[in-house]
């Protein structure tokens, strides 16, 4: 009887809320109004096309049939969980993604630090040319790494030249070294990218304070620099994961011997059309990068996001 | 890693020996600084020489120039209007510019709501309109599932380019109010007798402009080659850019493939000079003044 009372006037009260929020007649209700207003357009899209979509894709990895969404079944669940390839498709993904994150982060501290700290001609010309490959696709990042590492490739070329050694054994484009390198080419410039908005605000009398006491430029770095930075670093590291683990044409085209989790996905569909093992495998893609983010930011500040 | 921190000046007072760090760090760092830049530019610079090369045969190509390349990746001359990118470029800049308008309309006013109020979950909500949900693929798959119709349609496409890259929208949007009082412009304009919406849609976004205008060119630049969701729902027809080339890339001669390829570079390059113009110092959602 109680629970009923209460449910009954939970109900009332969100009714009298949802009343406010379309007839208002405080300020406090006409802002509230607002808010919804201007949410509401983001939502709809965010529900049609991500929430749904995903809902079914759920359904999809416990459908009977192959075709559709049709009868329950737990198989694809039930391989996923107990067929130790997934397993190591999940590890693989996870080591190589963090690897190449870490790579990229290192890398991008570098160059943020001498793009920040040195006066170097022709910043703009270097920050337009680290943040051109942010707008490239995954499968052009590939390309490159062809014209780098493949069997024309430049590097190889060079190699074979004055190795005297054949550039078909020299090349190593789709090999695990030139995946990584693909990786990297695609992390570092979203890393320096973020790592520039970390560097903007750091406080600079703190090192000339540091410096005018005697610490030489690596004491300062160490001591004074890299705590300040280091919320930045986090946040860059997350971030750079999650581009990291969403990475698929570049695997696509250079293959490396390494089977990820996107490139499995794919060969789930493109071999036998297995729509339920796809759907489990996405399912848990996407709980696992919520999940990661939402546990990873709450160690930094999101106002330090920027892609 | 860096391991180098120093002024712009030279060691003040420092005389006799010279710390290793001060010797060794800049050097390290500056080599790692034009590494990078090596290995990120040097196959952009490649690929666009080589699409006006005859052969590529050696370290080098060699033979130059001719545009025998570009007509064909351009369906100019001899070649047949199936094998080149315009039909597919037109569809895919349509559907960019769909995506892009698609984007201001719900960017810019949850970006707006997230910068001025403060309201119940305001962080989660942050967190969910400036982080891409969920990967290209994964929601090529499902919206193959949910709209069996019309995934691959341009409608499908321009929905799906919308959500995985409003967070760019987004965010340049909010770096560009961050920058603003807007709790003073608003009442400002209200209490000259301006109502809300009026206040809102004169006031608010023309302030914002720079950003819109930013997030825009980002946004469009990348649903015009977005690769991971157009392969898992396109039909083939008409044949998104992006998918012609992967075509380009997975098939033709290595030349072609520059070609292909360099026509999106002078894509991206004229992107950048646009951004640029609007206070973005290279193609990133940040805004600098």
């Amino acid at each position: 009887m109680s629970t009923r009372t209460s449910v009954t006037g939970s109900i009332q009260q969100a009714i009298s809320r949802l009343q406010a929020v379309a007839s208002p007649s405080t300020e406090r209700e006409r802002e509230q109004r607002r808010i919804a207003l201007l949410s509401l357009p983001f939502f709809l899209l965010a529900i049609f096309a991500g929430f749904v979509p995903l809902i079914t894709m759920g359904r999809m990895s416990l459908s009977a049939d192959r075709l559709s969404n049709e009868g329950w079944s737990t198989e694809a669940w039930q391989t996923l969980a107990t067929d130790p390839t997934y397993w190591w498709i999940g590890f693989n993904t996870l080591w190589f993604a963090a690897a190449a994150t870490l790579v990229s982060v290192a890398v991008g501290v570098a160059i943020t630090h001498a793009l920040e700290k040195y006066s170097l001609p022709g910043e703009r010309l270097i920050v337009a040319a680290v943040s051109f490959p942010i707008a490239l696709p995954g499968i052009v990042v590939a390309f490159m790494v062809i014209v780098l590492l493949g069997r024309q490739g430049l590097l190889t070329q060079t190699v074979a030249v004055f190795s005297g050694r054949s550039a078909i054994d020299l090349a190593t484009a789709t090999t695990i070294g030139g995946l990584f390198l693909g990786y990297v080419y695609s992390l570092v410039p979203r890393a320096t990218m973020i790592l520039r908005g970390t560097y903007a605000e750091i406080n600079t009398d703190a090192e000339e304070a540091a410096r005018s006491l005697g610490a030489n430029s690596f004491e300062t770095f160490r001591n004074v620099t890299l705590p300040e930075i280091r919320p930045g670093i986090v946040a860059a590291c997350i971030l750079v994961f999650r581009s990291a683990l969403a990475i698929f044409g570049t695997v696509l085209i250079l293959q490396g011997g390494l089977v990820v989790v996107t490139l499995r996905l794919d060969r789930e569909l493109s071999v036998g059309f297995n729509s339920q093992m796809a759907g489990a495998i996405g399912i848990v893609y996407v709980a696992f990068l919520i999940g990661f983010t939402f546990l990873g930011l709450k160690f930094v500040d999101t106002n330090r996001v920027e892609v | 890693m860096a391991t180098d921190q120093s002024p712009s000046e030279p060691e003040p007072f420092e005389t006799g020996r010279i710390p290793l760090s001060t010797l060794f760090g800049r050097p390290v760092v500056i080599g790692v600084l034009l590494l990078s830049l090596a290995v990120l530019v040097v196959p952009i610079v490649m690929t666009f020489v080589s699409s006006f090369a005859e052969s590529a045969t050696g370290a080098l190509p060699t033979g130059f120039v001719t545009l025998e390349h570009w007509r064909k990746v351009l369906g100019l001359g001899d070649y047949g209007v199936r094998t080149n990118a315009l039909p597919g470029l037109t569809f895919s800049v349509a559907i960019a510019t769909a995506g892009m308008v698609l984007n201001v309309i719900i960017g810019v006013p949850i970006a707006y709501a997230l910068s001025r109020y403060d309201f119940y979950a305001d962080d989660w909500v942050n967190t969910f309109a400036i982080l891409p949900l969920v990967p290209g693929i994964i929601l090529g798959i499902a919206f193959l599932r949910t709209y069996p119709e019309n995934a691959g349609s341009a409608f499908g496409l321009i929905v799906g380019y919308c959500l995985l890259k409003s967070p760019y929208m987004v965010l340049t949007v909010q770096s560009s109010f961050q920058s603003m009082d807007l709790q003073q412009l608003e009442e400002s304009a209200r209490s000259l007798g301006a109502s809300w919406p009026r206040t809102f849609l004169t006031v608010i976004i023309p302030h914002a402009k720079q950003g819109i205008l930013a997030g825009s060119i980002i946004t469009w630049t990348l649903a015009a080659a977005e690769f991971n969701f157009t392969y898992m729902v396109h039909t083939g027809d008409p044949e998104p850019f992006s998918m012609f080339l992967f075509r380009n890339i997975s098939n033709a001669p290595y030349l072609q493939s520059a070609a292909a390829i360099s026509i999106y570079f002078l894509i991206v390059v004229a992107a950048i000079l646009v951004l640029q113009g609007v206070g973005n110092s290279g193609f990133t959602t940040v805004q600098e003044r």
